[in-house]
């Protein structure tokens, strides 16, 4: 009989529990081993109190046991701790006993009624708050202190995937991965112990996980519910997903930035840096974050710093690189290196932070360096140049003067008479040397316009006195040839905006080149207005004309055609040359039309103003 | 009476050539082969026109022109560049250093004397030039 109690006692599903009016454990059933988490030879000989009672319920159970004569029984509610920190309703009976061969000793029951009573609390709280929590955008879970979840609106099922109702009464740790379950499971104690409102994102980084064993990030707040059953727990759950891919991608955006991006708050810390700040400055990430930003401006701007800084903070511009003063940055190895610096605001949940690009610019320092150095010796190059040519010029002149003076001298007979050898021959050495002067006149005109020194001088200009003058000129010559010699232009004054001196000398040019290679026949001027005020002077001779295959090449330098030494002698072979230059700078080209063996028409046109 | 005329010019060439033309006209010449022999001479001589090179050794022309355009006795003589600086810009340069007449190398032997006589008062021109075009 005493042994089938005993195996009764041991078969019962409520914890049998016997104790010393002091609490020590003398009895511990499978059942309380079940519940508790104990095995029955860690819990003999330990105080039942220090095992399962939570500490705020002692002091109440002790009353309530000794309170009561030995003999009677007495039930309450309550609820205990398990080994691993959870708790667990039960329903207590308790009894005092005295037996003459044990003396005095407490028999309890405890039944574990945490199930019933999450469903009876989901009733009534589903009652009190159901439609409030329907309508939150969150999603909300309410717990028991047992760590069961009382009540999940919808928008937690729909986030972690869940039926309807599926979640009651299960362990709230099933909704996080499991590698942080077991620090749940005390965490959530020790709340209940301390319960106090915890706001979203206060704390680390957590996970949910879904029904289908994805996870994803969540941001959670937690406050304590008081309710007719006792002190439960809200969550109020966000999925931060989203969130977590903009921060991605602004870190993203940081880092595939080309420059060092450190972001400040408001008293100067550093809170966040990217690569090319590690790379640029030579700390590490550990060594930035949290330490003031002056660690990376040279000592000699340091003091300054910390004002400038708050100003903008009070005041903040965008300000774009490059704008100010000449910037340094000081490096971990102690060198500085110039920089420029972008600032702008950033206003976040934690405040207004400044995020500031800085770029390394020595290299373009560098380039800035050798480009004026290259500019002085350019400059120096151009002065060298100008210096040759006025030295050419004057050094090639000084002897030019004594021979053609000389030979001028002869011609004019002043020494004394001359035979007719005699002066053939002077007159070949007289035209040979004007020949060389004009060479030299030409090739410094040439110099002069390839290296853009010749300055314009725009007026209005009438063409017909240009044209009338260069006749005036050259007429005698074509006379001297028996060339006819005409000239025809409108009755209207044609007047164009250009370079008096430049048109003159492209007009004397054509002219000269006209008279030069017509024998027999004649040369004719003309003027004429051409399209959208456009003007046209063309010079037309019945001369040799140029052979097809020579037109391409005629505007070249050195170019002139035919291989008569006459005729070779008497151009400088760069008179068109030098004509269809100065047309370009005149805004204005020639072109020309030749039969050879008939003549030729060369054309200037001069866009008009 | 025909005009004394000073050449200061430091190519013998040159001023062989200046000095002939000259003679040939019927004026009286003096020449000097610098600037400081220019200047001394102009002093000592007081020619009626002084013809003088630019680029010169010790004193070139420009200094020339300074130091007797500063000097009460001499300023009223024309003085006359006849030099081988005959680019653009190089006849105002000449004229803003003071000189009276700037005639660029190579001259023209044919208008040479007429172009000097242009700075002579009709009475100092020779009487009889013995070359007229």
């Amino acid at each position: 009989m005493r042994k089938f109690g005993a195996l009764l006692l041991g078969d019962s599903p409520d914890a049998v529990i016997a104790t010393t009016p002091a609490g020590e454990v003398l009895y511990w059933s499978p059942a309380a081993e079940a519940i508790f988490g104990y095995s029955c030879s860690e819990a003999l000989g330990k105080s039942m109190q220090d095992l399962i009672v939570p500490p705020e319920r002692r002091i109440d159970e002790q009353l309530i046991v000794h309170g009561e004569p030995p003999g009677r029984t007495s039930t309450y509610e309550s609820y205990c701790r398990r080994k691993d920190g959870s708790l667990v309703y039960v329903d207590v009976t308790s009894k005092r006993m005295r037996d003459a061969q044990r003396g005095e000793y407490i028999l309890t029951t405890k039944k574990d009624v945490t199930q019933l009573k999450v469903l009876r609390d989901a009733k009534l709280v589903e009652a009190k708050f159901g439609n409030l929590l329907e309508s939150t955008p969150d999603g909300i879970v309410i717990a028991s202190p047992t760590g069961l979840i009382v009540l999940a609106n919808s928008q937690v099922e729909a986030l972690f995937g869940y039926e309807r109702g599926e979640l009651r009464g299960k362990l709230v740790e099933m909704l996080l991965p499991e590698r942080f379950r077991s620090g749940h499971v005390g965490h959530r104690s020790k709340f209940f112990s301390q319960p106090r409102t915890r706001s979203m994102g206060a704390g680390l980084e957590l996970y949910g996980l879904r029904k289908d064993g994805a996870e994803f990030p969540l941001e959670i707040s937690l406050s304590p519910l008081e309710t007719d059953a006792g002190t439960l727990v809200m969550s109020a759950i966000r999925n931060i997903t989203d969130r977590k891919k903009a921060e991605q991608k602004f870190r993203g955006l940081l880092e595939s930035a080309p420059d060092a991006i450190v972001i400040v708050d408001v008293r100067g810390d550093i809170v966040l840096v990217n690569s090319q700040t590690v790379k640029l400055f030579g700390y590490t990430r550990d060594e930035l974050l949290g330490n003031r930003i002056e660690m990376l401006v040279p000592p000699r701007f340091r003091d300054r710093h910390p004002g400038n800084r708050a100003e903008f903070f009070v005041n903040p511009k965008v300000r774009s690189m490059g704008e100010g003063l000449e910037l340094f940055g000081l490096r971990k190895d102690g060198t500085e290196f110039p920089v420029e610096i972008s600032l702008s605001p950033l206003e976040t949940e934690e405040g207004r932070l400044v995020s500031s690009a800085i770029r390394d610019i020595t290299e373009r320092k560098r380039f800035e360096q050798a480009l004026q150095e290259k500019n002085v010796e350019l400059e120096n190059a151009n002065l060298a140049k100008d210096r040759f040519l006025a030295t050419m010029s004057h050094e090639l002149r000084t002897p030019l003067n004594a021979i053609i003076g000389f030979t001028g001298t002869l011609l004019m007979r002043l020494p004394g008479p001359l035979t007719p050898d005699q002066d053939k021959q002077l007159t070949t050495v007289q035209s040979s040397a004007r020949h060389l002067l004009t060479l030299i006149n030409d090739l410094l005109d040439l110099a002069r316009i390839e290296a853009g020194k010749v300055e314009l001088h725009l007026e209005p200009v009438a063409c017909q006195s240009v044209l009338e003058e260069a006749a005036t000129f050259l007429r005698p010559q074509a006379q001297k040839k028996e060339l006819s010699f005409d000239l025809s232009m409108p009755r209207d004054n044609v007047v164009v905006q250009t370079d008096k001196r430049a048109l003159s000398q492209i007009v004397l040019n054509l002219t000269n080149n006209a008279i030069k290679f017509t024998e027999r026949g004649g040369v004719h001027l003309r003027l004429s207005t051409g399209d959208a005020g456009s003007i046209v002077i063309s010079v037309s001779d019945t001369g040799v004309g140029i052979r097809p295959e020579d037109q391409a090449k005629i505007f070249e330098a050195f170019s002139q055609v035919g291989s008569s030494s006459r005729r070779r002698r008497e151009g400088t072979g760069l008179g068109l040359h030098l004509s269809q230059a100065l047309a370009a700078l005149l805004g204005g080209h020639i072109t020309f039309e030749s039969q050879y063996g008939s003549g030729s028409t060369f054309t200037l046109l001069l866009h008009g103003a | 009476m025909a005009a004394r005329i000073l050449i200061v010019e430091d190519n013998e060439a040159n001023l062989e050539l200046m000095n002939y033309l000259l003679e040939m006209a019927g004026y009286i010449v003096l020449t000097a082969t610098d600037g400081e022999l220019g200047v001394a001479k102009a002093r000592a001589e007081r020619p009626d026109l002084i013809l003088c090179d630019v680029q010169m050794p010790k004193m070139d022309g420009y200094d020339v022109a300074k130091t007797l355009k500063a000097d009460k006795l001499m300023k009223a003589t024309p003085l006359i560049a006849v030099t081988a600086l005959a680019m653009v810009g190089d006849r105002d340069r000449i004229l803003a250093a003071g000189f009276d007449g700037y005639l660029p190398k190579p001259i023209t032997p044919k208008t040479f004397v007429s172009e000097i006589e242009a700075f002579l008062p009709p009475e100092l021109h020779a009487a009889t030039p013995p070359f007229r075009e």
